[in-house]
């Protein structure tokens, strides 16, 4: 397959270069890193979740909801390490089946993040007394979250053995 | 010891794990991915409570969290089982792959002592935390951490042996 301009411009970066001449160190450890990020975000967001959706009834959801910066962060240094991971092998992410679908669920969880915060729900949990029953609404969004972030998983775990036939 | 692992590793149910199916390797992989992330992700939360963040988070009723955890656990546990079964030599054959099952027996026994003596101590949001819990929570967040580099290594570190060059991807 031939190079479209854009992976050129992608491997004439300083940051392809980088990756490219530290890659036998760089890359497992970012790949841990990676996995690090992963359980940061699944751990906060999953127990929020799993609180909305009815399991340990004791804890406050505005109080559970204060983890979700720590998944926040998990998360924008996946971002980061992503973009890292792409400029070091463009042609193996972007003609990856399983990497495409990976982008599909972290927009469903992207907009699912924006229903949430964008309407009345948030303000809800804000307020919500710890005995409350959780409503309908916010457990259809937490439980969205829950799929859609484990298809995430899912989908990365999958980048590996979906890789374009060919390497540039 | 070899005649044994050619034996496991020759078996059917070796053989299949191994096959080309993305029903068997592919999935068994994953799930074990996803089990890791419920498991060190849940414990991972309990010792940053314990540690004091999200204070107004009560603790005792956190320990409804530990039945996901081992559920999680026995997940990792089957696949973990089943990918041993398809590459035996491969991980027996790599010091890296007992410092790992060591690192499981530490974090999983800390999440056990968390559980029954901190999460499901009498009046544990009542009174002032045990002394050595801030301890076992930083214990276990190292012990993660470890475990979870040393899991991701397994893939780098057996091509290393094979090929005897630093391998890439």
């Amino acid at each position: 397959m031939e190079m479209e301009p854009w992976e050129m411009w992608v491997r004439s970066t300083e940051l392809h270069a980088f990756v490219h001449h530290y890659e036998t160190r760089l890359w497992p450890l970012m790949q841990t890193l990676h996995l690090f990020g992963f359980t940061l975000l699944i751990g906060t967001v999953g127990s929020f979740d799993l609180r909305a959706l009815g399991l340990a009834k004791g804890i406050p959801l505005a109080a559970i909801h204060r983890l979700i910066p720590l998944g926040i962060a998990g998360y924008i240094g996946n971002i980061l390490l992503g973009i890292v991971f792409f400029f070091g092998h463009p042609e193996q992410y972007f003609y990856n089946n399983a990497f495409r679908l990976k982008l599909l669920f972290m927009a469903v969880a992207g907009i699912n993040i924006l229903l949430f915060y964008g309407s009345s729900a948030f303000e809800e949990v804000k307020t919500l007394p710890a005995a409350a029953s959780v409503p309908l609404r916010i457990k259809i969004i937490a439980g969205t979250s829950l799929c859609a972030w484990v298809a995430v998983l899912v989908c990365g775990r999958m980048i590996t053995f979906n890789r374009p036939p060919f390497f540039h | 010891m070899d005649t044994f692992l050619a034996f496991v590793e020759h078996s059917e149910l070796s053989e299949w794990v191994r096959s080309d199916c993305l029903c068997a390797f592919p999935t068994i992989v994953t799930l074990h991915n996803i089990g890791m992330a419920f498991l060190a992700g849940g414990s991972v939360v309990i010792d940053l409570r314990i540690l004091g963040f999200a204070p107004a988070m009560p603790l005792k009723p956190m320990a409804r969290f530990v039945p996901v955890l081992w559920l999680a656990l026995t997940v990792i546990a089957a696949t973990g089982m089943l990918l041993l079964i398809a590459y035996p030599t491969k991980a027996l054959t790599n010091p890296l792959f007992y410092i790992k099952l060591c690192l499981v027996a530490l974090a999983v026994g800390l999440v056990y002592r968390i559980a029954k003596h901190i999460l499901r101590a009498p009046e544990v949001d009542q009174k002032p935390l045990a002394a050595n819990a801030k301890m076992l929570a930083v214990a276990s967040l190292a012990a993660w951490i470890a475990l979870i580099a040393a899991g991701r290594y397994l893939a780098y570190t057996h091509r290393w042996e094979m090929l005897g060059v630093p391998a890439v991807l």
